[in-house]
């Protein structure tokens, strides 16, 4: 069916960003298209993003050596004469365009390049992001009210990991330049996007915004003990494990919740009394509470590992809180080819990385490695396209 | 409907969360959603709280209003043996099919790649297995918060010392897998108008879940400790979030010395002496509980409504922790017209949330979201060209149901 062709082969992609879109042309390389970073070696150096590391005087940033994988990276004094018309020559050639702040508003080349793709990534929208200070992923995500669903009641909201507002951007920022993409092969005319992190952080708020509307009342955070026995993480022998059973849907799998923890602990047959088989008796603090002594007991003799096994052989959905290297081991991902390696160019260690999100059936996906840097700002020759 | 999907019809399976989203998100880009359910085997979303008071049943709940408007609804119980030649005739009509099941499922009832295929060479196929569609674990099943442990995200996001927590949420059925989903599709799409091609697209969700927090496995394969660290991050201090005296939150994060310069003269206006200077963020960072002390202290002391108003007056990076009600009320996403209201029969008034970004076009209309099987008439008799009186014995026989 497909000639085995990228699906943006031969798109090229321009990347001005700061942090909050520097994910979003790696997915674009990742889909094919030829993906070129331009840096101004005259702006102020921001701190590295973690996770970081400093080797022989020199500071390799894993979140930014993650998020730039796959692109071209060269470097333009764009506050010069010569820069700048570099870059005005770099935005007629291109078909796409990602700045942040410090880039033009939305729209702003289309003189320059009528048919261009500009989408442009800020933390709350080109309007109302203030363009004097860097704005922190905590505070987008406190904007976007996640935050808020987060943490621990009684010590206060805590950030997740890995700049997720930075990367939900980044993603939403994707797709607003396909649909660009789109409507201008379809249409000949330009598109322009104008991307809030912040509101990719408001549209996760699955039950909390519509809970609010209908009863009045503001989900407060759940904290890891979780609202429901059966529902939560649970500490084990060698780590923790994450459960969901007995909610709606998932009635059956807490009949073979009890029916595991029966069969194999003692301590667990108080479970078949009437009262744990009524879901609203199972949401009071008082089981919530004892279901947690009763299934900590039965887990602390057990690993994340046998305990994710045994429990989805039982149609429970049950998985390990894996760190990074229960991911580096999984048998699923080892058995899918998910992860490849590169050597470190600085680090001169290997390196694994992960594959990509998402899989085409007729064409491999190109295994990205750190970006490259060259000394002329410019795009390959694409030939006839 | 206008919009860069105008003119793209979907076959729908998706149900619950990851896969319902991608095609909230195609449906608002102006692309015909036809999203296949059923009586007999409704989404669970159908029947998940919230419920405005009062109200039940499959068309109340609030939770599936929120992921499914710019959707048609038609009612195919698959269950049924003559409902694959109608979910075929349908798939031979349309541009994507996409689904979110366990493998197997949708080749169970004859809907696989390659059957659809047959009758739609160019179409595409997304599926969104939890763990792909083959593999040891692939028949595993999960939720948004066991991939996010399974995923890593968990254990990397927490105190140190505590249980992790997570986003508290199910977070990749929100952001991750739908947003790579989406990407994906689109990105077929593109190459269909380029080359008139086909294609089938497969998420892994735990896969894809795993992209955001690829930065941590390049760290820990290459010998570097990651782990949880709550709201520190080097060189911002304070970071983190402090309780205000009527129980709210305010975020604060110091990336730079003058912000904490400016903080400190603040606190100092109340007289809170936050003994040593400690001018540089290395000087703070090693003095990081003693900072956060002096801060969470001040703020303790303040309504968040002042201790906001205070810092946003002298630019330090901060804010509220917006609650669910808050967001409602951010003038940023009022003003950037992000939530939709609809009117629907059984819920009444909704805020439906958009896609985080405005066009050239601004925002466009909204249809609120289908009760179950709405349009299976409108379907049936527009896209099948079926009669009325087969229509009126596929619903007495519980097919069209």
């Amino acid at each position: 069916m497909s000639d085995g062709h990228l699906p943006l082969a031969g798109v090229r992609v321009l990347d001005l960003t700061d942090r909050l879109g520097w994910y979003t042309g790696r997915l674009l390389a990742l889909l094919g298209a030829e993906v070129l970073r331009i840096e101004d070696p005259n702006k102020p150096q921001e701190a590295p993003l973690p996770p970081a590391v400093d080797v022989n005087g020199r500071t390799v940033s894993f979140h930014e050596e993650y998020a730039h994988s796959g692109k071209v990276i060269s470097m333009l004094d764009l506050a010069s004469e010569e820069g700048s018309s570099a870059l005005a020559d770099l935005v007629e050639s291109t078909d796409v365009l990602l700045s942040g702040l410090d880039g033009r508003a939305p729209g702003g080349w289309a003189e320059i390049n009528p048919g261009l793709v500009h989408i442009v990534i800020t933390a709350f929208g080109w309007a109302h992001t203030p363009h004097d200070d860097e704005i922190d992923d905590l505070l987008i995500l406190a904007a976007g009210g996640l935050l808020h669903l987060g943490g621990y009641p009684d010590s206060g909201p805590i950030v997740p990991y890995g700049g997720q507002s930075y990367l939900a951007a980044g993603i939403y920022a994707a797709s607003a330049a396909m649909f660009g993409l789109i409507q201008v092969e379809h249409e000949g005319s330009g598109y322009w996007a104008d991307v809030s992190a912040q509101e990719t952080m408001a549209q996760a708020l699955e039950d909390s915004l519509p809970g609010y509307v209908l009863t009045g009342k503001i989900r407060p955070p759940e904290g890891a003990e979780g609202k429901e026995a059966g529902t939560g993480t649970y500490a084990c022998a060698d780590g923790y494990v994450s459960m969901v059973a007995g909610r709606l849907g998932t009635a059956r799998a807490w009949a073979a919740l009890v029916d595991w923890l029966t069969s194999e602990c003692d301590e667990a047959t108080e479970l078949v009394n009437d009262e744990w088989s009524d879901f609203a008796y199972r949401q009071t603090s008082e089981a919530n509470a004892r279901f947690r002594q009763i299934f900590e007991a039965f887990a602390s003799t057990r690993s994340k590992e046998t305990l994710y096994l045994d429990a989805q052989r039982r149609m429970i959905a049950l998985s390990p809180v894996s760190d990074v290297s229960d991911l580096l081991a999984n048998a699923q991902l080892r058995h899918r080819g998910f992860f490849s390696e590169y050597d470190h160019p600085i680090l001169h260690r290997v390196v694994t990385a992960p594959g990509p999100p998402f899989r085409f059936a007729d064409v491999e996906l190109p295994v990205l490695g750190p970006a490259v840097e060259i000394e002329t700002a410019a795009f390959s020759d694409r030939g006839s396209t | 409907m206008s919009g860069p999907l105008a003119g793209i019809r979907v076959l729908d399976f998706c149900w619950i969360g990851a896969g319902a989203l991608v095609t909230k998100a195609m449906g608002e880009a102006g692309a015909e959603i036809i999203r296949v359910e059923s009586r007999s085997h409704p989404d669970n979303l159908r029947l998940t709280p919230p419920f405005r008071p009062g109200t039940e049943g499959l068309e109340a709940s609030g939770y599936f209003a929120s992921r499914n408007p710019d959707k048609k609804s038609f009612a195919l119980n698959m269950s049924k043996p003559e409902a694959r030649e109608i979910a075929l005739e349908l798939a031979s009509n349309v541009d994507a099919v996409t689904s979110n099941f366990r493998p197997g499922i949708m080749e169970k009832w004859g809907l696989s790649y390659p059957e659809i295929k047959a009758v739609n060479e160019d179409v595409i196929y997304l599926v969104m297995p939890m763990q792909g569609n083959d593999g040891p674990h692939s028949s595993f099943i999960g939720f948004g918060s066991t991939i996010a442990a399974l995923g890593g995200l968990v254990s990397l996001s927490g105190e140190p010392g505590r249980t992790p927590v997570g986003t508290g949420t199910h977070y990749p059925d929100h952001v991750p897998n739908p947003g790579h989903g989406l990407v994906a599709v689109l990105a077929a799409l593109f190459q269909r108008a380029k080359t008139g091609k086909g294609q089938a697209i497969e998420l892994s969700q735990f896969e894809s879940t795993v992209n955001v927090i690829g930065s941590a496995i390049l760290a820990g394969s290459a010998g570097f400790s990651v782990e949880a660290v709550g709201n520190r991050k080097p060189g911002v201090v304070p970071r983190g979030t402090f309780r205000t005296s009527d129980d709210r939150w305010v975020a604060i994060s110091c990336s730079r010395d003058e912000h904490w310069l400016r903080l400190q003269e603040e606190m100092a206006s109340d007289g809170v002496d936050s003994q040593n200077p400690m001018t540089t963020s290395s000087e703070r960072e090693a003095r990081r509980d003693e900072v956060n002390e002096v801060v969470a202290k001040w703020v303790a002391g303040l309504s968040s409504e002042i201790v906001a108003h205070r810092l946003a007056r002298v630019g330090v990076p901060s804010g509220l922790v917006n609650t669910s009600a808050d967001v409602l009320e951010d003038p940023r996403l009022a003003e950037r017209e992000f939530w939709h209201t609809i009117e629907h029969p059984v819920i009444g008034e909704l805020p439906m949330f958009r896609l985080p970004f405005v066009t050239a076009a601004g925002r466009t209309s909204m249809t609120r979201p289908p009760l179950l099987g709405e349009h299976t008439w409108e379907i049936a008799s527009e896209v099948l060209g079926m009669s009325s009186e087969e229509y009126d014995r596929l619903t007495t026989a519980e097919v069209l149901y």
